[in-house]
């Protein structure tokens, strides 16, 4: 046993982010650590290497207690890892950043260094033949990138090269933080090729990633974290059949409770393979589309978000786009409303060309997004929201008219309309986000993970508000993690996955398709 | 030109004429050392100031007093002003940025108006006579110590120090994750620099028979000075500092030629350099400015996103 962890706790707050994980990683293991968005991966490596402290339970690597000990501390127990948003010392070379790994078992050298004594310029050699081995093992050209400075070289190299760094440390444990975020496939499989390396080589690896291939493809065993707790533990395939690890990933469907999950355990193989063959055809696309995307690709940088992307909503529907975390939902919504510019292809809304238009212009000519997170101004009364929602389009009693019908559509709203919007429970929160949104007069609304990190009856209630919003004539496209959900209210659904549309067809036909499953759980 | 052309012309003449101002560009030079290793370590501290009157108050006041030797008399303001430096440092360590650069100039002006402007030891805001200075007996002294510092400096930045100096200036949180203590590491460069300010401070008490505790000596006029010694030279490597201190120091003779307008081209010259060189004169880039057209120069390449 190399790593152990005894009920680990980690709170924010009202928060549970870490709820009492127990979890026990072999030695020479590849230990996968997969959940929804939020479900407390990160808090927990970030509790475990000395980031966060320990409120309750215990952590040991091997014999060594990690619990209370500083992060620097635990690195100099041998516990490496990378980080989610890649932290390397961007203004330093290549080089330099695999010799500052080094920093723990290096003698120090400060007095030597004033005289340049010998053995100084010897161990130097010796550390620079070292690191730039370690630059090559994890596929880096040394010779030809070492000398650059860290930040200017590509992103996927960026993340090799924190790979190098983890390993200067000489670990008995390697954390991965999605090491394969924002990778292409060639370039995921190459990330493969080297966990598999490491390990052949002896080294126990904990790796946390959303894509599932990668995932359920290396490891050994699989933990599973919804809400903060530990929810399955096995080998991959036990895990990526178990229900309540496909439910914590697609979601519910609520009151059209789903009874069989698509794919979910004791389907047939065949069958399954037959219906994903099946899938193929083409779905039916409107004649008449309010909004029309062809061929949508977008990049952050060297990372491509979004591949070819091209669907259309026709008016009076509800479109979703579901998919798992980091499949490119959220960068499509803001491609179309003018806050990302594409690198190829076209949106085109009644009229307006959306990859050329302000963001203003497109505001007014009723594309209307409700963000990610909300985004509404904490400080501000619920009733300030709103009036401000209606500042740039009219004055006076239109406006209060606009309001007073918004409350009676959220009735909430209106019993909170003195309260700051910040203390709103977080459903509380989204109606105003949905209401601050429909004073836009929008012909078009763009709804942005409205359930995100919204307890189960708080969803039921959004999705209700979604469905009356749309009773009433809005047309929505939807972007949802939650699967089951988005696709019960979709007259239509794409399914993305890594910046892809893998498929389409009307809400129904996915909601029973097993292929839906392993876009967001793997094959 | 009259000044240039003599150092060429003249030397032995330039050095008997100009032997203050050529103490005063040593002890700015380790200033803008001082100023350096808490740069390079991620540390915005202007507290510099502070140290120095540490060090020059010890000093003076120690000859004055128990008439020690001005050998004594300086290492003794130097380990005091590293014991300040400590005793400050622990406390602002968690501090970064410009919140660390108030706090350091909390200090700075507490120590001035609280202290030194009110003891009566210090002279109550008066100032103090030092009849034990030696203005051109210590133009040895202070450039020998002025090459000993910017070597020191120098090596340091080259080992293992060095680079966890970096690595924190760059990222404490990846710093942590490779092993480096960050909070022992920050606080050895606050008090390398602190006593580098005080050896200084205590060396240019010397250079005059009196000791004004003004703002342009040990306010924050003087912190902003030093400063701006690194910000014009560029904090990468350490004769950026050194190279913007010989600058900033001889700028009256630069201009010289602007004779009453000598303020505002001086100025409206400090303002060029910082647009058109933003890393400094000696940053990322090298000597850039000075360097001929066809000499090698390192690859560029555009900062990826993401």
């Amino acid at each position: 046993m190399l790593l152990r962890l005894d009920s680990v706790q980690r709170h924010f707050g009202g928060v549970h982010a870490v709820d009492g994980v127990s979890l026990e990683v072999e030695r020479g293991a590849i230990q996968g650590l997969i959940g929804p968005n939020g479900a407390g991966k990160t808090t927990l490596v970030n509790v475990l290497t000395g980031y966060v402290p320990f409120q309750a339970g215990h952590a040991w690597v091997g014999a060594d207690e990690l619990t209370g000990l500083p992060a620097f501390r635990i690195a100099a127990l041998g516990v490496a890892r990378t980080f989610q948003n890649i932290r390397l010392f961007k203004e330093l070379t290549a080089i330099e950043n695999v010799l500052v790994g080094m920093h723990t078992r290096r003698r120090d050298d400060t007095l030597a260094q004033l005289a340049t004594l010998p053995f100084f310029r010897r161990d130097q050699r010796g550390r620079l033949n070292e690191a730039h081995k370690l630059m090559d093992t994890v596929g880096l050209a040394s010779r030809d990138v070492g000398d650059r400075p860290a930040g200017t070289l590509p992103y996927g190299d960026q993340r090799r090269l924190e790979i190098a760094r983890a390993l200067a440390l000489r670990p008995r444990l390697l954390i991965l933080d999605e090491p394969a975020a924002g990778m292409n496939p060639s370039e995921k499989h190459r990330i493969r090729e080297l966990i598999e390396r490491l390990n052949a080589d002896g080294l126990t690896i904990l790796l946390i990633d959303h894509d599932m291939r990668l995932v359920m493809g290396v490891c050994n065993r699989v933990a599973v974290l919804n809400f903060g707790r530990k929810i399955a533990d096995g080998t991959p395939e036990e895990v990526s059949t178990d229900s309540g690890v496909i439910k914590a990933y697609l979601g519910s469907g609520g009151e059209r409770e789903v009874r069989s999950a698509p794919g979910a355990s004791g389907v047939d193989q065949a069958a399954e393979a037959d219906e994903v063959a099946g899938s193929g055809r083409p779905s039916v696309e409107p004649e008449n589309a309010i909004l029309e995307v062809h061929g949508l690709t977008v990049s952050y940088g060297a990372i491509t978000a979004v591949r070819g992307a091209s669907f259309s909503v026709a008016p009076g529907e509800v479109v979703a786009l579901i998919g798992a975390n980091g499949a490119g939902k959220s960068t499509i919504l803001n491609t179309l409303s003018g806050l990302l510019r594409p690198d190829y292809g076209s949106a085109m809304f009644d009229g307006l060309d959306l990859t050329a238009a302000k963001p203003s212009a497109i505001v007014r000519h009723g594309l209307v997004q409700v963000p990610e997170g909300r985004e509404i101004l904490a400080r501000q009364t619920v009733l300030e929201n709103l009036e401000l929602a209606t500042w740039a389009r009219q004055s006076g009693r239109g406006a209060q008219g606009q309001i007073a019908l918004m409350m009676k559509r959220f009735p909430i709203l209106g019993e909170r309309r003195d309260m700051r919007a910040g203390t709103l429970s977080g459903g509380e929160q989204q109606m105003l986000a949905i209401a601050r949104g429909l004073l836009a007069k929008p012909r078009l609304l763009l709804l942005d993970e409205p359930s995100l990190g919204l307890a189960p009856q708080m969803v039921d209630e959004v999705f209700r508000a979604i469905e009356e919003i749309h009773a009433d004539g809005t047309t929505i496209l939807l972007v949802e993690q939650n699967a089951l959900r988005a696709l019960a209210i979709a007259d239509r659904a794409y399914v993305i996955e890594t910046g892809r549309i893998q498929l389409s067809g009307s809400g129904d036909d996915l909601l029973h398709n097993p292929a839906v499953r392993r876009a967001y759980l793997g094959g | 030109m009259d000044f240039f052309f003599q150092l060429f012309s003249d030397p032995v003449g330039f050095w008997n004429s100009h032997t203050l101002l050529i103490a005063q560009i040593g002890i700015n030079g380790i200033l803008a050392t001082s100023m350096f290793v808490v740069l390079f370590s991620g540390q915005l501290s202007l507290a510099a100031p502070g140290f120095m009157a540490v060090g020059a108050y010890t000093s003076v006041l120690m000859g004055l007093y128990w008439h020690t030797p001005l050998a004594l008399g300086l290492v003794a303001g130097t380990l005091l002003a590293g014991v300040v430096g400590a005793l400050v440092g622990l406390p602002v360590l968690r501090l970064r940025g410009v919140f660390l650069a108030i706090a350091t100039i909390g200090f700075v002006e507490a120590l001035r108006l609280g202290v030194i402007l009110n003891l009566p030891i210090t002279g109550e805001g008066l100032g103090l006579k030092n009849p034990s200075a030696d203005p051109l007996g210590g133009i040895n002294l202070i450039l020998v110590s002025f090459v000993v510092v910017v070597f020191v400096a120098w090596r340091l930045t080259k080992g293992r120090l060095g680079h966890a100096w970096a690595a924190i200036r760059q990222d404490e949180i990846a710093a942590l994750s490779q092993g480096i203590h960050v909070a022992r590491y920050k606080l050895l460069a606050f008090i390398l620099s602190a006593v580098m300010a005080g050896f200084a401070g205590g060396l240019e008490a010397h250079l005059n028979f009196f000791v004004d505790p003004g703002d342009t000596q040990y306010g924050v006029t003087r912190a902003v000075q030093i400063l701006t010694f690194a910000v014009l030279g560029g904090s990468g490597f350490v004769l950026g500092p050194v190279v913007g201190a010989l600058f900033i120091t001889l700028l009256p003779w630069i201009f010289e030629a602007a004779g009453p307008y000598i303020n505002i081209v001086s100025g409206a010259f400090l303002i060029a350099i910082i647009v058109f060189r933003p890393q400094g004169i000696v940053g990322r880039g090298g000597l850039a400015i000075i360097r001929p057209s066809w000499w090698p120069r390192a690859r560029a390449s555009a900062p990826s996103t993401g």
